[in-house]
Parts: C-alpha cells; structure tokens; sequence
C-alpha cells in the first residue's frame, strides 16, 4: 500500500468519527408550526401605524466575494447584529448598532452559494452509506471494535473498495441543499414574530460584460416552503429565467416571491431599458411581467445612488447625490459611460419611461416603489454615516481606506470616499412578521432613506381638507386616499396629497420636502417638475426665481460636528397639483432632504487623524435624504 | 445524547476536520487535478448537474439547457487549471485569506454541531441574564414643545395642551426600543430618572425639542425560564463556544509553529 493510501485511510477512520459525532448531534431546527403559532399570535393594526426598517440587502460569509474580501461572519452574527447585539467584526473591532433593526434579509449570491462549506460537507454524506456507519458502530462500541474496524477501513482503501457514496450526483447534490438549509434554519431560529424578522434571500448575480443587472430575491415563506429550492444561480443569459424560477417556486409551493433590482445606476443603460431583454420592442405581457415581478427597487446603497442624475434633471440642484465615482461606467469599469445610457439607469427616468411604455401597450413595466439598502459585504447592516462598517471587509474603518483607490475592475476613477454609507428600507407594516413585511412591499408601501430614519407619510385623494391635519390625519389618509405605492384613478379633479416628514429623533433636522412629478404631454413627450411643497423657516427663506434658498450649512469639518440651529424638526402640508390636467398620465414621490451633516470620510478624518483628499474633501457634506414610493395617477377606467 | 467527553477535545475536531480535507481531496479531488490536461465529465457530473437545475427550477434541464452547464462548468475547470499552472494561486491574498477562513470554520463548526444539556445552558443563563431580560416596557402620555420655555410656562400653568407632531399623545404598555425608534435615545434614557406618577413632569428633551411627560407606568423586565426561551440560550450558547473553538484551536496549531518576528 502507498503511503499516500495509508495516511488516507487513517485519515478515513478520523473522519468518520467526527462526522458520526456530527450527525448523531444535529442541532434541532425550529418547528415551522411553532413558527406559525408566533405568527399567527401578533396583532395586526387596523392600517400601518409605525414604521418598520431594515437592510434587504445583507451579504455573509456564504457569499463568495464577501468572503474572499476575508469576512469571517456568517449569517448568524448578522442577525445578531442587526437585532441590536454586540458583535466583534472579522477585523477584531467591537460593534454594536445603536438602534436595531425589525427587518433583515440576507442576500448572499446564489453563484457558489457557500461553496466553501463544501469540502467540509462532503464527508458528512459519507456516514449514510451502510458501511461507514457500521464502522461508525463499531468504533463507538468498544476500543477493540473500534480498532477492527480501522482496520478494516485501511484494507478498503488500499484494496480500492471504499464506499462510493461520494460519487453519487445525488448526495452531492444534497451538499448544495444542505449549505441553504442550514441558513433557513438559523432564520427560522432568529425570527421573532412582532419584534425581529428574518427574511430568507439571495442575490442574483447577472452582469453581462460587467453591466450590473443584479436582483436581490427575498421570500415570504419560512423553511418548510424556501427549503424546497435552491437559491438561482446564474444558469440562463435572460432576466426571464429569473422570473421562470419565481414562478416555478410559487406553483410548486404556494409561497411568494419579488425581485429587487439594484444598482441600476452600474447598468450602463441596460436596468430599464424601452425594449424588452432581447432588445425587441416591449410587450404587454413583458411590462406586466417586471412589475409583478419586481415591484420595489433599491434607490440607494453603498455602490451610489440611483434616484436622479444631474444629466438627466440638469433643473435639479440635488441630484448630484451619490454620483461621484459611480457614473464614470459600469459596475467593473469595463466599459465606460456614455451619455445615452444614464437614463436606463436612474430611477426617476425609469418611472418616466414606464409610463411612456404604459400609453404605448396598456402596461407600465416600472411601476416600482423605493427602497434603500446597505449591499455591505461585512455581515454587518450598517447604514449611518458615523458607523459605516465599509462596503466589505477589505475596507472596515481604518486610516487609508476614505483615500484609496477601490478595487473592483480596473482601479482608475474609483475611491473609497465615493461609497455611501448606505441606506435602510422603511416599510409600512401593520406587524412585524414576514407575511406584513413582504405584502407591504407588493404594495409598494415603502421607501428609501439614505441611512437617517425619517419618518415619511404620503397619500394621495381628491377630497383631503386644507385642515386635514387637525384630526386623524393618518387615518382620513387610508379611509379617503391611497397611501405612498397606491393608484388613483384620475377623475378629472386636481389630485391632493398629505405629505408628512418627521426628522429622525437621533439625527439632523429637515431642510425641505419635494414633490417630483413625472408625467406624459398629449404629444407623448415625458417631463418631470419638482415642486419645494414644505421648508423650514418659510417665513424667512423665501422662493428666489421660483427657487428655495438653500438652508445653510453648520459642518464644522474639523471636528464633523453640525448643529439643529437651522433646518425644522418636522414639515407637513396639504399640496394640490396646480398643474394637473384631467386625463393625464402621472406620478408623484416625495423627496425629503434634512440639513447638511458630515459624511463618514469626515468622521474617519476625524478618528483617525487623516487628511482628506482634496476631492474627497469636497464631498465629505452632503444633504441625506429619503425617497418615497410614488403614487399614479392615470386616466379614468383602466 | 451525551457525546462522550473527547468529543469535545479540539484537537479530536481538528484532526478530523483535517482527516476531511485530506480524504476529500485523494478521493474526490482527483478528477479536478489541476496537473492533468484530461478532463472527463462523467455521467454522474452531468446528472449532478441535472439535478441541481432541477432543485432550482422545479423541472429538468433540456438537453441545449444541460450542455449550456456542461460548457460552463469544462469553462471554469479549464481556466482554473490553468491559473494553478501559472501559479497564479501563490502570493494572492484573497486565497490565502480564504484558505485559513476555511480552516477556521472547520473549528467552528464541530461546535456547532454538538448538544448541549439544560444544565449547561441554564448555567448560561444565570451568567449572562442581560442577554435575555426582555425589554422594560413604558405606559406614559407626552405633550410636545419647539421651545424649552414654553413647555416650561405649560408645566407651571397647569396646560394640556402641547404644540402640533405628528407623534402618538400617549404610549401604552411599549417597549423600550419601540420608543427609542420614535422619541429618540436622549428621550428614552430621560424615562428612567422619572417615577411614575399621575402627574406631569420635565421639561424633557429629544431631538424634536421638548415634552412633558406623565409616567403613568413601568414594568421593568426579569429574565424568563430557560424552559421558556431554550432555543435563544440555546442559540447564543452555541456562536459563544464557536468563537472559542476557533480560538482553541488556532492556539493548538500556532503551538506547533516556531515563530520570530524580526524587529
């Protein structure tokens, strides 16, 4: 026998008993019917009362480019670390969240979905087969036994007669399903009905020559559904597969399924595109498809922000948010920008197009609401400017990381001061669990922040009193209106909003809320307006050319510190649309912007006594915002 | 069950996990030997590759669909193959870097896997009794204010009529991250320095300007039964003692290891 063999089969024997042990001591998993009672035990509020927020865009240490970056945290830290406890990041520094989070989903890419379990998997399939498990038997019998039985394994092994069970496509394919499995259970273990959710998801990683198509995938099931699938990875060339598993997924097991595209903005023009996926022109049936498909959309996240580009809106002076970097190419900077693509990438534009493709073929392919979130590769669900844990483990907080080139792609034009921090998803629920979550985004009764918790109200009616915030105002909002992601079908009168924003009790005050309209002329053309409907100190800061002063800035940047001196700590109006004319095809969302504050580079200047460069420099203040869904309007008797 | 004792030794974990690698590779590992300019795929590759679309998509591959996986698995064989050869694995931080992190989740995972009695995690939880205390829990009404003085003047005159926020009047019996997600941290710790009481008290301040408030009630959390909240001790018990298995076992093998750093 070769000494190779030799070390192997003594090598066998060990395995054997360390996977025994493994198997005879499965942690025991969640019952999906004690799920279900907790579930079924949480009051539901009459209409959403408060705000849910959460990250649907976490990656682990199942993903494999979070891990390659080292990041050493798996999903169980994440959680942990979302609901509110103490973790210590893969770069050894103590973190915590200053305020949990109600929601997590974590994303990790379904391609080579924790293929680094695998080797450690694969043994453990080998304890099924008959005789390894007699040799297991015999092992834990007595020394003697367990001696016969070693060598009885070396005879095997040198003989070529070892158990194929590792050869058979079956149970190896059951390693894939295992590494999924694992990561339900330990949501299922994490998930608290009414106080802390876990969603299970993954992120589809489709970038055809580098153009970022990605999805993030999150289910509303719990195990007992999810467990029947595998996470998609990247097996057909078409966003259509994508939808075909969604669709399989909900036949076959009666759950539910939505996409969340994001980072549209490294699309290079290809996210919202006015042909269909094979560049034909739209159908009916494809617009209805994304919209059903997919009917939230990430507006912002570390990778820049995706709500308008200044190329687009040359009107809109805040548009500038978030770009820096970002627009300069694809998502590995193989190909660069070029003017015509930016507006299949921004989301304002895309709500445009959409209604432009609805006049055309009865139906609107990006009917979206807006969510916010992280995309950290760090297991941790970071999104305020003074905590940001770094878009991967490669760039947790340390003194070089605000002024260095970042290492996707080519490495030219890209630094580490033009990531955000990232942003939370805000959902309107009227409970904590999976099922209110999960239809508040159907509904599109979510929005977007850029990391501040603001808390947005918008709802759109025809009969809402000039008073209507004297009384129960959020009531008279569901009972005579649609709330933010609603229709309303136009009925000839001037449609009017309530619109609502409460600044973050720990954050900055509010700088202004915006009304953005986009709408389609008789002649087909599309046009958008943006309408300053509330302001801090309006008495004083009066509209100069139709246009709202800027509030002021109160950074010091030495010491990143701002002052609530300026700015109000809550703006509410009842608006009409003077510019409404009946029949049109329109859409409203809100734009809430708080006062300047310090972006993360000034606090990591700051703590780590650096200075900025002079480009990072000019962009470490920056005004944060949130996004609301839209509401529609359109004409009567669709 | 109760695993005997040396079950739990790391080094037992370690050496099987390093019996694992070793098996898997002079078994399994040799169709993918980066050496070898042959690659066949077998019928089982192609079956297992069958398999997983089928798992995903809830139907089999088309033949077109099956070689499209076939193309794409021989695509990355080649490539990696080549890569090794060029030795492009050496020196790279990322596989370095990868490589012990699967090191270190071979420690950790035996932990994982093994029981643990309800002694033992009733020991865990009279150690550590803040992680599972339930949160307090606050019943009070508050009256809003823009300015400190006004809620001042308010207070002495005995008025219950705060300034217009699109906040709740009054909270009942919610917990307290619950109203730190509304009212702010400044807010939340101020509830703990008031008694309750009928009456109102502050002025109070948050990071909307100010309140007074009426405490009407507090119910502070005690720690509940293991028999309660098993899987949560059982949970934080478990990621506990990975950390230290991982521990334990890099000291076992740094041990073994003669280091000088030169200064």
């Amino acid at each position: 026998m070769g000494k190779g063999k030799l070390i192997a089969s003594v090598g066998a024997a060990a395995v054997v008993l360390g996977v025994g042990a493994y198997w005879l001591s499965r942690p025991e998993i969640v019952d999906p019917a004690d799920v279900a009672d907790a579930e079924a035990a949480i009051a539901l509020a009459e209409y959403p009362e408060t705000v849910l927020w959460g990250d649907t865009h976490l990656h682990t240490d199942n993903s494999i480019d979070a891990f390659g970056f080292g990041v050493r945290l798996g999903p169980e830290d994440a959680l942990k670390f979302a609901r509110g406890e103490e973790v210590t990041s893969t770069t050894g520094v103590k973190a915590k969240l200053a305020r949990p989070l109600d929601f997590l989903v974590i994303a990790d890419h379904s391609d080579g979905l924790g293929v680094m379990r695998r080797i450690y998997d694969a043994p453990r399939i080998a304890i099924r087969d008959a005789t390894l498990r007699r040799w297991y038997d015999m092992m834990h019998e007595s020394p003697q036994q367990s001696a016969r039985a070693t060598a009885e394994l070396i005879t095997a092994a040198g003989a070529g007669t070892l158990p194929e069970a590792m050869m058979d496509p079956e149970r190896r394919e059951k390693t894939a399903t295992d590494i999924w499995n694992a990561q339900l259970q330990v949501l299922d273990r994490y998930y608290q009905p009414g106080k802390f959710t876990p969603l299970a998801g993954f992120e589809y990683t489709y970038q055809p020559d580098g153009n970022n198509l990605h999805r993030v995938v999150m289910f509303r099931d719990g195990i007992e559904r999810t467990s029947k699938v595998l996470p998609y990875p990247g097996l057909t060339e078409e966003i259509g597969g994508l939808f075909d598993y969604m669709d399989a997924y909900e036949q076959a097991t009666g759950g539910r399924a939505l996409a969340i595209p994001h980072n549209s903005n490294l699309s290079n023009g290809l996210m919202f595109e006015l042909t269909d996926a094979s560049g034909g022109p739209m159908s009916a049936r494809y617009a209805r498809r994304r919209a059903m498909r997919e009917p939230v959309v990430e507006a912002t996240q570390i990778k820049g922000d995706s709500e308008a580009h200044p190329f687009l809106s040359p009107n809109d002076e805040f548009a500038d948010f978030g770009k820096k970097g970002w627009d300069i190419g694809n998502l590995t900077l193989s190909r660069a920008k070029a003017d015509p693509m930016y507006a299949g990438e921004y989301l304002r534009e895309a709500l445009k197009r959409g209604l432009s493709i609805e006049e055309r073929t009865g139906a609107n392919p990006y009917k979206f609401g807006m969510i916010g979130s992280t995309d950290s590769h760090t297991s941790l669900a970071t999104g305020d400017e003074d905590n940001f844990f770094g878009k991967h483990t490669g760039n947790e907080p340390s003194a070089v990381r605000a002024n260095a080139p970042q290492n996707l792609g080519t490495q030219v034009g890209r630094f580490g001061w033009n990531y955000l921090a990232g942003g939370y998803a805000a959902v309107w629920a009227r409970a904590n669990t999976r099922a209110e979550i999960f239809d508040a985004m159907m509904r599109r009764e979510v929005y977007a922040t850029t990391g501040p918790r603001m808390v947005v109200r918008f709802f759109g009616g025809f009969d809402f009193a000039d008073n209507a915030f004297d009384g129960d105002w959020v009531r008279a909002g569901y009972k005579s209106g649609v709330p933010m992601g609603g229709e309303l079908a136009g009925n000839g009168r001037q449609p009017r909003f309530l619109v609502s924003a409460l600044k973050d009790p720990d954050g900055a005050h509010l700088d202004r809320v915006q009304i953005i309209k986009g709408w389609t002329e008789a002649d087909g053309t599309v046009r958008e307006k943006i309408y300053d409907v509330a302001w801090s100190d309006s008495d004083k800061r009066r509209r100069v050319n139709g246009r709202v002063p800027a509030v002021g800035d109160t950074v010091d940047r030495k010491t990143a510190r701002y002052t609530n001196s300026i700015g109000a700590a809550e703006l509410r109006t009842v608006w009409t649309d003077p510019d409404y004319r009946a029949g049109q095809r329109a859409f409203y969302y809100v734009r809430v912007l708080e006062i300047p504050t310090p972006r993360w580079p000034l606090f990591d200047a700051l703590r780590f006594d650096m200075t900025l460069s002079p480009e990072a420099m000019d962009d470490a203040v920056a005004q944060e915002r949130a996004y609301s869904s839209p509401i529609w309007i359109g004409p009567a008797g669709r | 069950m109760i695993l005997s004792a040396w079950t739990r030794e790391p080094i037992v974990h370690f050496l099987a996990a390093a019996a694992a690698l070793f098996l898997y590779f002079s078994w399994v590992g040799e169709p993918a030997d980066p050496a070898s300019r042959a690659i066949t795929v077998t019928r089982e590759d192609r079956a297992a590759l069958a398999l997983q679309w089928e798992r995903t998509m809830q139907r089999p591959p088309t033949d077109a669909e099956l070689d499209i996986m076939v193309e794409t698995f021989l695509r990355e064989e080649v490539l990696y193959r080549e890569a090794i050869r060029l030795g492009l694995d050496r020196d790279d931080p990322v596989v370095r870097k990868r490589l012990s992190n699967k090191m270190d989740y071979l420690a950790a995972s035996m932990a994982e896997t093994a029981a643990v009695s309800d002694s033992a995690l009733a020991d865990w939880l009279a150690k550590h009794p803040d992680r599972f205390t339930p949160d307090a829990r606050y019943s009070f009404d508050q009256l809003y204010f823009a300015e400190r003085a006004a809620a001042e003047v308010a207070l002495a005159g005995g008025s219950t009529i705060g300034e217009a926020i699109s906040l709740p009047a009054s909270f009942e019996n919610t917990d307290r991250n619950r109203i730190e997600g509304q009212l702010g941290q400044a807010f939340t710790a101020a509830l703990d320095d008031l008694e309750p009481s009928q009456r109102w008290a502050g002025p109070v301040a948050s990071g909307f300007g100010w309140h007074l408030v009426r405490l009407r009630g507090r119910v502070v959390g005690t720690p509940p039964e293991l028999i309660d909240i098993r899987d949560q001790v059982e949970a934080d018990w478990r990621s506990s003692t990975e950390a230290q298995r991982r521990k334990d076992a890099y000291q076992l093998l740094r041990s073994a290891y003669q280091v000088s750093v030169e200064k």
